[in-house]
């Protein structure tokens, strides 16, 4: 516990040093001594950066305004085939079709706070599931537009100063340019006015109307925003992939970013970073590791676990995630000072935290004393 | 609190069970398919018919001594863990042939990873035409979409005399594959196609597709789907009065079809015969009954074959992937092909392979061959 | 030609309308069980779908391994199917009563992840029918037949016991000291607590109702479909919380209605309008209604105070 709340007093309190220590932690990452598993792992971790990105975008809609969200899915495939259909059909450059897909996706995102606007809680979350499962649908479908469950295939890779970028480091790198930009944007807004107007959204929406801020024109924004980074991200998907198919924008995946950020402590950009770093290696953590086992188990002729255990590799998966909220009901990284999850588990965070630069403060100064 | 530690943990972690090595003497054959989540149904039979040659080979001494250790990467026929699976395979040098995917999507997302490490791949199950296409280094010991399709368009014409057929298919790239190529076929056989209505794989009530064909009056209808759908399917439309014939491709070719009273006289195409195959494929029914209690279907006989194929290549050449490429593109010709129990297999120049196809039916809940037979 | 086309047309429809109210009557089935526990503890519990899977389950294992006669095993399986959701809400819910709803919410998708992969392991994938010998022989019968419109036996039964379950609920719930303490929940925990309600119990037995009723919808679809695998309850249960919404979330009447509404939409849709868009069309319909009813068919529009 003791721990944590360090880290976490150092990253709020020197959000700069901890920003650069990620980024040196990550560049170091493609060169640390692996051996033949280096390309694996590097694809591991753009993969969870990939998925940071996500959750930082779709942050915006249940972390800052407060609405839950299960369409996000829909975005992230708008986005990517958007990208897609304009590498392959048109020839244009990734770097065209990455903030065309971005436009495109808050295109949508616009139109769809439109209806939902007026919805709250469960009403808002179903209207959204219901969107995204359309657009699933239509890109399922429309086979004259996205080949449908033939899958776009041929995908060229992105191109940078005359390049064609060919190694998993190289991706990882972009992946990571492309989760600093939209850190940095997501952490501008924030601590802007739109911010502050999006918070007070989710703490009293009448109230926050009867302040002067304009609810619809908020939402619509906060929409926009979360729906522009599933599309880049959607791109850089593609560019990355070189293979779009209908399969990789199921509703599982609104879910799985969803507990991301749940896990991770909804409403905290590093929160919800940790909740991906934490979950996307997961799976392919236990893959290895059970297949590790079972190799140990052959070799000291411990029968009775079944080699099949290979394959325990979601239920496991299940398990640890109804243990991790267990534990830690209010994300890894909760959010505090906030009444929309004002419950005991935030409040003896809350609390020690505050103990935590008490004594942290009373210690500086008794240094000025001295 | 330990939880905090982070993404460096789960990286140490990586690397150290990374670290670790297979033990030397054995051959590491993996297999790449969906063992778990919704599609792990086709998955099972991928993995006993992998399980089952490997322990004929290892039984009988293994590839010049050496024996075959097969491991299974479940990739849930996710894209996404495809990629994954596919990247650590490549990294592996140990590894010198893949035996997978079974889904066309999972397949072409993993081909780039496979063609850029030069690591050659068998896929047993994936019939997107696309793919051979697209790498020199997949292969194919499945037939395509598009052969199919037709075959079966001239068989219910010639064979069977057929002319108002329904489809039946399923948002999927094997289903409407099936579907286009059936229905260019169909053309120029004057069979008439009345109607088409699709399902996804998530379906389980197809009565109000149903209801309209029977409005329609087909004489059969042609599923080109999955058994788990097509069982359903054959039911529901029995239980709604519609008495007509019902025939689908290779995928419906599985043990579930026995088990349903109402799937009598189903016809089906299939890469083998179970009573007019060769003693190696009675040998295998046999063996596979008696180890997994069941029928074998074709994803099993298929994944049987491929990693025969891939036992040979090693036998002949080693474990270099690049000379088990240059093996397997070599085997162009019915002398260099091989003969297994899904007959004879032969890869063109894009590794796609050229394969007879066979029409099978049930009758008394047993899969027996049709009596009309084409070429 | 033509009055044997609009005669044709009439049957199709009714046959439509009688496929789209079964189905309808399924999800309903299901969705009571989501609305239930939302209602009470304001969860939406992911893992509902994975109590329907395993009640058909359980049922099918108890027929072909120990060969209990069918209504036996039925009753087994409800009761047994009851003790689980007690068993889910003590073990995974009841900690989080008081954390953030969403805490919750990820755990139920976690139990539902957990439960999907133990019934895979258990019985595999493939699909499993019940034995034709052990269902009661009337099940495969034709009840009436009017021109080409079909409905069997096994039809009328699954829509009787639906709609009798359906009326057990509201006598419980509307006529009883326990409903009455449910209800009292649902408005506020705090002071049902403080008027001496043992919430905990009522919970608990608001779990078993609703895993229940899973199972019976479960069992019903098993045998009405002669199919079960381990991923039926993944859509089934994305389904019923739609219907559950779109009835109005929390109530009971509205989550029967919104599984009919459902089911005839998606049947309806995917025999006039375009069968690749079947689940598409549901979806659409079901946007239409709540931005039209923001809070669902049945469900009470709460106005909200300052």
């Amino acid at each position: 516990m003791q721990g944590g709340l360090k880290l976490r007093v150092f990253i709020e309190e020197h959000p700069r040093s901890a920003a650069a220590l990620f980024l040196a932690a990550a560049a170091l990452l493609p060169w640390l001594p692996m051996g033949g598993a280096t390309d694996y792992v590097v694809r591991v971790a753009t993969l969870t950066l990939l998925y940071m990105v996500l959750a930082v975008g779709l942050n915006f809609v249940p972390g800052f305004t407060g609405l839950l969200d299960l369409g996000f899915v829909g975005f992230y495939g708008v986005g990517a085939y958007t990208a897609g259909l304009l590498m392959v059909q048109y020839n244009l450059s990734f770097w065209i079709a990455l903030p065309a897909a971005a436009l495109h996706s808050a295109l949508w995102g616009i139109l769809r706070a439109a209806p939902t606007l007026r919805l709250t809680g469960d009403y808002f979350a179903i209207v959204t599931f219901g969107f995204s499962e359309l657009v699933v649908l239509v890109i399922r479908n429309e086979l004259w537009l996205t080949r449908g469950p033939m899958g776009i295939p041929g995908i060229e890779a992105p191109m940078l100063f005359g390049y064609a970028l060919n190694r998993d480091w190289e991706y990882f790198y972009l992946m990571l340019a492309l989760l600093f930009a939209v850190v940095g944007i997501s952490r501008r807004l924030e601590d802007s006015r739109v911010g502050r107007a999006w918070f007070a959204i989710r703490e009293d929406e009448i109230a926050a109307e009867a302040c002067g801020i304009h609810i619809a024109r908020h939402k619509t924004l906060a929409f926009a925003v979360s729906a522009a980074i599933g599309g880049a991200a959607g791109a850089f998907y593609a560019g990355w992939f070189h293979f779009l198919h209908p399969d990789m924008f199921k509703f599982w995946e609104s879910i799985l970013v969803l507990c991301l950020i749940v896990l991770g402590g909804m409403g905290s950009i590093t929160g919800v970073m940790l909740g991906a770093a934490i979950l996307i290696p997961l799976t392919e953590v236990l893959r290895v590791g059970l297949g590790r086992l079972v190799e140990w188990t052959e070799q000291t002729g411990l029968d009775w676990i079944s080699p099949d255990i290979v394959n325990a590799r979601y239920l496991i998966f299940g398990l640890l995630l109804v243990i991790m909220m267990r534990v830690r009901p209010a994300g890894l990284f909760p959010t505090v000072g906030v009444t929309f999850e004002m419950h005991p588990a935030c409040e003896r965070t809350r609390r020690q935290l505050d103990e935590n630069r008490y004594a942290h403060e009373t210690r500086e100064n008794r240094h000025a004393l001295d | 609190m330990r939880k905090f530690a982070s993404a460096a943990t789960w990286i140490c972690l990586f690397l150290g069970l990374s670290s670790l090595v297979w033990a030397e003497s054995d051959i590491k054959l993996p297999v790449a398919s969906p063992f778990t989540g919704q599609l792990a149904t086709f998955g099972e039979g991928v993995k006993n018919g992998a399980e089952l040659k490997a322990s004929e080979i290892n039984a009988a001494g293994g590839i010049n001594g050496r024996s075959i250790a097969i491991s299974l990467e479940d990739e849930l026929c996710d894209p996404k863990e495809a990629t994954n699976v596919a990247t650590r395979l490549a990294g592996d040098q140990q590894v010198s042939i893949v035996i997978g995917h079974l889904c066309s999507s999972a397949s072409l997302a993993a081909l780039p990873i496979y063609r850029k490490a030069k690591l050659p791949a068998i896929s047993p199950a994936s019939t997107n035409p696309q793919l051979g296409k697209s790498s020199p280094y997949y292969f194919r010991n499945v037939y395509k979409d598009d052969f199919q399709g037709a075959f079966l368009a001239r068989y219910i014409s010639e064979a069977l005399g057929w002319k108002k057929v329904a489809i039946f298919f399923e948002t999927n790239d094997y289903s409407m594959g099936l579907k286009s190529a059936f229905v260019e076929e169909a053309r120029k056989q004057k069979v008439r196609i009345v109607g088409e209505e699709a399902y996804t794989s998530e379906t389980t009530d197809f009565t109000p597709q149903l209801s309209k064909f029977r409005m329609l009056r087909p004489d059969a209808i042609f599923i080109p789907g999955y058994a788990p759908q097509g069982t359903l399917i054959i039911s529901q439309a029995r239980k709604l009065g519609l008495n007509v014939g019902f025939y689908g491709a290779d995928g419906l070719d599985d043990e579930i079809m026995l088990g349903n009273p109402d799937a009598e006289g189903l016809l089906v195409t299939t890469p083998f015969l179970p009573d007019g195959a060769g003693p190696e494929a009675s040998g295998f029914i046999e063996a596979y009954r008696k180890r997994f209690g069941k029928e074998p279907n074709w994803f099993a006989a298929n994944t049987y074959d491929a990693v025969g194929i891939a036992a040979r290549a090693i036998e002949k050449v080693g474990t270099d992937r690049e000379k088990i490429r240059e093996y397997l593109a070599s085997m162009n010709s019915p002398e260099r092909g091989y003969h297994g129990i899904t007959g004879l297999t032969v890869f063109d120049e894009n590794g796609d392979c050229l394969k007879a196809a066979f029409v099978k039916t049930i009758r008394k809940g047993q899969w027996v061959s049709a009596e009309k037979q084409i070429k | 030609m033509d009055l044997q086309y609009l005669v044709d047309s009439l049957s199709l429809f009714f046959q439509q309308f009688v496929n789209g109210l079964t189905v309808g009557g399924v999800y309903a089935l299901i969705a009571v069980g989501y609305t239930m526990v939302y209602g009470v503890i304001e969860l939406i519990n992911f893992a509902h779908g994975e109590i329907y899977m395993l009640g058909a389950f359980i049922a099918y294992h108890l027929v072909t391994v120990y060969h209990v006669p069918f209504f036996a095993a039925v009753v087994l399986t409800v009761m047994l199917c009851g003790l689980f959701g007690i068993l889910l809400d003590r073990a995974a819910y009841r900690p989080l009563r008081n954390a953030p709803r969403l805490a919750a919410l990820i755990t139920a998708i976690g139990a539902s992840i957990f439960l999907q992969n133990v019934a895979l392991i258990k019985w595999g994938a493939q699909i499993r029918s019940f034995p034709q010998t052990s269902l009661p022989s009337f099940f495969g019968k034709t009840a009436f037949q009017a021109g080409d419109v079909q409905i069997g036996w096994l039809q009328v039964f699954m829509l009787l016991v639906t709609f009798v379950l359906m009326l057990v609920l509201h006598a419980i719930i509307n006529h009883t000291r326990t409903g009455t303490a449910m209800r009292a929940i649902a408005q506020d925990k705090r002071t049902a607590a403080l008027m001496g309600i043992h919430v905990d119990r009522i919970i608990s037995f608001t779990f078993a109702i609703g895993s229940s009723l899973g199972a019976v919808a479960g069992i019903l679809v098993g045998v009405f479909y002669n199919a079960l695998w381990p991923t039926m309850g993944y859509t089934a249960g994305v389904k019923a919380f739609a219907a559950a919404v779109l009835g109005g979330i929390g109530s009971v009447p509205g989550a029967m209605l919104g599984g009919v509404v459902l089911g005839v939409a998606e049947v309806f849709g995917a025999g006039y309008i375009s069968s690749a868009y079947r689940d598409g069309i549901a979806y659409a319909v079901m946007i239409l209604v709540i931005l039209f009813k923001p809070s669902g068919i049945l469900g009470k529009s709460t106005v909200q105070k300052v």
